[in-house]
């Protein structure tokens, strides 16, 4: 037991008898050890495994943040030169752009801290109606303005946590929006039962993806040729994984190009 | 007037000295679910309020680790002001020196192999405790 320790192997446990005389007392003193150290071993591997995922956060968001930051402080040096030299049009146009430029940064740091938020552990979780839940994101974000969104047969109850959910759900509906390249954007929500969950699917007539993305798509930070167009910051499908792995869900996307991509993620039924 | 209480494993008697005894019937096992209604039937019988706990391991052959953790987390430490733990076999000063030194209990804990050397210690704080309750009570 002690050589299988010094490996960092506590799974071995001495057998104790009746007797509780001093040789017991050693045995289970050496159980409890095991048992403590097999403990910290565990926690030491998680936080270890959360470092490393902060680490790549760090270096990802300040590579991130750079970009727009290096256009803004180009855009003022262009706003002083066309200043000194009266060229107010000029000036006019820089500010648009550095606004806008601005706008975009925002946008990152909002969307970073949203992707921040969903490792919290204390989330509380409640039954949810999805077709509700489904309808208030549609509404406040106003996405029949900009998509055709259909919902085939009734969504079930799930157990999760609304903020959440209604992220995962409006990640999905804007980055179907976002990468639509017909005239009119469709959007096919589908429920199917699965025994101990419901798989739903988010079904989008944009360009599809191509296989050797299909992962890297749910990278943080991920940009693809198609992204550039659509704005996108690549944090949002980051967050929709984040959050429903944290719950022990899972996310995948199947998908050809040119004939757009269907998203899968799993929830909890009700218990 | 004093409250005796006892379930398959654990022995409860609160004493009219107020303080509550606990002692364990032979070759006990505690798990977390044996510590939760220990903390339970201990909250009942002190009301609420927190009173020296003269705790009997000799009994115990095994303690888990959920259940010592429990033991020293705060849901058991609202129950019990100071705690004796009375160690007088080997296995059950294996269990009282683990629970002292890893587990750290939040309220102050020690260790004795002489009940009345727990007891003396136990009715140290209580007594000017209870001179000062009264006290108050008679303002």
């Amino acid at each position: 037991m002690i050589g299988r320790m010094a490996a960092l192997d506590f799974s071995q446990v001495i057998t104790t008898s009746d007797e509780n005389d001093m040789i017991d007392a050693i045995a289970l003193g050496l159980n409890m050890l095991g048992e403590e150290l097999n403990s910290n071993v565990v926690e030491r591997s998680k936080l270890d495994t959360v470092n490393r995922k902060l680490e790549k956060f760090a270096y990802t968001t300040a590579h991130d943040l750079k970009s727009p930051l290096n256009a803004i402080s180009g855009l003022i040096n262009l706003i002083e030169f066309s200043n000194e030299s009266g060229q107010a049009e000029e000036v006019k146009e820089y500010i648009g752009l550095l606004k806008a430029t601005t706008e975009k940064m925002k946008g990152l740091v909002h969307g970073i801290l949203e992707y921040s938020k969903t490792d919290a552990d204390h989330i509380e979780k409640n039954e949810l109606d999805l077709n509700i839940v489904l309808k208030e994101v549609i509404e406040v974000d106003q996405l029949t303005s900009v998509a055709d969104i259909k919902i085939v047969g009734a969504l079930p109850t799930v157990v999760f946590n609304r903020s959440a959910l209604e992220q995962v759900i409006r990640n999905l509906l804007n980055n179907a929006v976002k990468h639509a390249t017909e005239e009119i954007c469709q959007i096919v929500i589908r429920s199917r039962d699965k025994g101990d969950c419901y798989q739903l699917s988010v079904t989008d007539n944009g360009p599809g993806i191509a296989p050797q993305y299909h992962e890297k798509i749910f990278e943080l930070f991920h940009t693809g040729e198609h992204d550039a167009i659509a704005d996108s910051h690549g944090i949002g499908l980051a967050t929709v994984k984040n959050i429903l792995e944290s719950f022990g869900e899972r996310v995948w996307v199947e998908s050809t190009i040119g004939k757009g991509a269907t998203f899968y993620f799993t929830l909890r039924k009700r218990s | 007037m004093e409250d005796y209480r006892e379930n398959k494993k654990i022995k409860f008697r609160f004493g009219n000295d107020h303080i509550l005894y606990t002692d364990c019937f032979p070759n006990t096992i505690m798990t977390l679910e044996d510590g939760k209604e220990s903390t339970r039937v201990s909250a009942e019988m002190v009301s609420n309020i927190p009173r020296p706990l003269f705790c009997d391991l000799t009994n115990v052959v095994k303690m888990t680790q959920d259940c010592r953790r429990h033991f020293a987390g705060p849901e058991h430490a609202r129950t019990f002001s100071k705690c004796a733990l009375i160690i007088t076999s080997p296995i059950s000063k294996i269990i009282g020196n683990f629970f002292l030194g890893l587990n750290k209990p939040l309220k102050p804990t020690r260790l004795f192999t002489d009940k009345e050397e727990a007891l003396t210690w136990l009715k140290e704080d209580s007594a000017d405790q209870d001179v000062a309750k009264s006290i108050m009570m008679a303002v």
